[in-house]
């Protein structure tokens, strides 16, 4: 008779660490229409919420950082057994909640510290922008890039590094122009800083703003860009050249198809990372998905042609799509754009000859690559 | 760069930033002076902003954006003035409910038009014979919205009409002594109610010009504190139209050099140039004494009754 009860009771508590019915509540930092940042993290859950039917979804929208612990607890308390946080500065509160209940599991983005019932994940842009810095590096015709970036943090940094280590392998003469919003949200701002960059002789744009501002005020004056985070090529056809595009779905569909088998439990996330780039799909090189690069700019990035140890002479073109296959295929090990020697703007060498960073370093990082111009303020630089 | 081609751009830049300002600050100048504060201003902006678009796009027209823009925003102050005028509610707080009721209800109708690029936008254009002058062409007259110029114009024909003309006495006098007015046999109600929603009109059209020319799509809270701006601009102008030209240039300057000089000063200050002189216009303007002479309304807030002193 005792023996019935421990194994019901045995059952029980597997069934438990299992999920059966997993309830994921996400908070959102900006509205789910930004077309850029939650948008996409939306579009995420709604596939996975469609995908799986064990699986019901709840979000709440616009979170100012500081409230988050309000709403875990108002998730919880409606039933949430998984929490996604979904901005940086949620760090804090996730970690605190995370505490106060022990049995939740916790994911958050883009953070970079972990606890039993806690792992962080990003879908990580830096090969892409890499690919996008080679092609503007071939547009460009005034040498002169222009970057409208969110905050001087190190992931942004990181980003504008990339794509300017693309631009300097193509066109050693090329300076990246950043100009920061201090906002992830701000069409005006990103509006002005474009038309500054315009006015000061950039004729080649990227971003990180959570809308297509930038693009819609670099195609009014005729100027290619590089979208961000969602697809934007509808909205300047003739001008959008490449972008990159977060697939969320990827990262939320295999954390929580592994909750619902038991393989995550709110005991052991603590080692659970996700850092996921091309080749797992988490990210994707395009106008939009089915557009890697925007034909009306082909035969330009065939013209300019660079001499690539391996390729040989090779139209910007293919070595875009041979970096980006390779990427894709083989993951940072087969190609990595932060692969030494990088030297910083003042002249350092911050990777030596032949070695490849770690995560960590890129995660951390402050400094800028030679390139990006001495004229664009930079925080924190080291 | 070239010192002149510096200021070449950068004026063209801020007038184009300023335009949105202006039309709004314009409107609230009309509403104020005739004794009707509305903080409505960024949620009609904002409701202007999304019907403008949702319209244009829907219409093919932006014309047609223009005028669902002033029409909500109309709308909108219609029922800031019922509140304010005929049941003499504070207007402070019914205003300020209009701002966040604006900003939400834009939020949740608009999601379906989000990520949309506007089909039939507003064209920047080059005016022909201004354009080709020599510094004043390419400051003023090149790659500006049409929009632009009917702020100004605007701007101009409303100060004809608030210190030139009749009904532009009775407004003011409705705004300084309803009573007073009311003796001489001048509607303070029927003038308050059309002060206002012309306030909203303008509020809604300078929102229009956000969606379908300056940055021709819709994202929730676009009008990013803008509303805010032209209320303060209607103090720092003294209640003045052509005053206003001036202030909502110096925003829009403040606006666009904070982009402009990053590298040459500290971000972080150029970052608060637009609402420090918000502040300082603020201060200026509720110091006591200077109020007066400032030109504020005397009866700026405060419900009209007949027969109450």
């Amino acid at each position: 008779m005792k023996r019935w009860w421990l194994g019901a009771l045995m059952m029980g508590s597997v069934a438990w660490a299992q999920l059966e019915e997993v309830q994921a509540g996400f908070i959102y930092v900006g509205p789910v229409g930004d077309f850029g940042w939650t948008y996409s993290h939306d579009r995420g859950r709604r596939a996975v919420d469609e995908r799986f039917d064990w699986l019901t979804t709840t979000f709440v929208e616009s979170v100012p950082e500081g409230d988050a612990e309000t709403f875990i607890d108002q998730l919880v308390r409606g039933g949430a057994n998984v929490i996604f946080t979904t901005s940086f500065g949620y760090g804090e509160a996730t970690l605190a909640a995370a505490q106060r209940y022990p049995e939740v599991l916790f994911g958050h983005a883009t953070g970079f510290q972990t606890a039993p019932n806690v792992m962080v994940y990003i879908a990580e842009f830096y090969q892409v922008y890499y690919l996008n810095g080679l092609m503007a590096g071939a547009l460009t015709e005034t040498n002169k890039i222009g970057y409208v970036a969110a905050f001087p943090i190190p992931e942004v940094k990181r980003h504008i590094n990339a794509f300017t280590l693309g631009v300097r392998e193509v066109n050693p003469e090329a300076e990246v122009e950043v100009r920061w919003l201090y906002n992830w949200f701000d069409p005006a701002g990103a509006a002005e800083a474009t038309q500054a960059l315009i006015a000061e002789g950039a004729d080649v744009f990227a971003f990180s703003e959570d809308t297509p501002t930038v693009i819609q005020t670099a195609a009014e004056r005729g100027f290619p860009s590089f979208s961000h985070y969602s697809a934007m090529y509808d909205f300047a056809p003739e001008h959008v050249v490449s972008g990159q595009i977060a697939n969320w779905e990827v990262i939320y569909a295999d954390f929580l198809e592994k909750v619902h088998t038991g393989e995550y439990t709110a005991q052991n996330l603590e080692d659970v990372n996700y850092w996921w780039l091309l080749d797992d799909g988490a990210v994707i090189m395009g106008a939009d998905e089915e557009t890697p690069i925007n034909p009306v700019f082909e035969e330009r990035l065939r013209a300019v042609t660079v001499r690539d140890p391996e390729l040989g002479e090779v139209s910007v073109y293919d070595l875009v799509m041979a970096r980006h296959d390779a990427m894709r295929e083989g993951g940072p090990e087969a190609f990595d754009p932060f692969t030494g020697p990088v030297r910083d703007r003042r002249g350092n060498v911050v990777i030596e000859e032949g070695v490849t960073p770690d995560q960590e370093t890129l995660e951390t990082l402050e400094w800028a690559v030679e390139g990006v111009s001495a004229s664009s303020p930079w925080d924190n630089e080291p | 760069m070239e010192l002149e081609s510096w200021l070449i751009s950068a004026t063209a830049r801020s007038l184009a930033f300023a335009t949105p300002l202006l039309l709004a600050a314009l409107g609230e100048i009309v509403a104020e002076r005739a004794g009707v504060v509305n903080l409505g201003v960024e949620g009609m902006m904002v409701l202007g902003a999304l019907t403008g678009f949702v319209a244009a796009q829907l219409g093919g027209d932006p014309t047609l954006g223009v005028l669902a823009a002033g029409l909500t925003g109309g709308l909108a102050a219609l029922v800031h003035a019922f509140l304010a005028i005929t049941l003499r509610a504070n207007q402070y707080v019914s205003g300020l409910a209009l701002t966040i009721f604006g900003l939400g209800l834009s939020g949740v109708v608009g999601r379906a038009w989000q990520g949309q690029p506007l089909r039939n936008p507003f064209r920047a254009l080059d005016v022909p014979p201004l354009a080709e002058l020599p510094v004043l062409g390419p400051a003023l007259f090149q790659g500006q919205h049409l929009m632009t110029y009917a702020a100004i114009l605007a701007a101009l024909l409303l100060w004809v009409l608030l210190f030139k003309t009749r009904l532009g006495l009775s407004v003011r006098s409705v705004g300084e002594s309803p009573a007073a007015a009311d003796a001489l046999g001048v509607g303070v109600y029927g003038l308050r109610y059309g002060c206002v929603v012309f306030g909203g009109v303008m509020a809604g059209v300078a929102g229009s010009y956000l969606s379908l020319a300056y940055r021709p799509s819709w994202s929730e809270g676009m009008s990013a504190g803008m509303g805010w701006i032209a209320l303060a601009i209607a103090i720092f102008a003294a209640w003045n139209p052509l005053k206003a030209l001036w202030g909502a240039f110096l925003f829009g300057a403040c606006f666009h050099l904070a982009f402009r000089l990053q590298g040459v000063l500290p971000a972080e200050f150029l970052r608060l140039l637009p609402y420090v002189a918000t502040i300082v216009a603020l201060t200026l303007a509720s110091l006591g004494r200077s109020r007066a002479r400032r030109g504020a309304p005397a009866a700026l807030g405060t419900p009209y009754t007949r027969g109450e002193r």
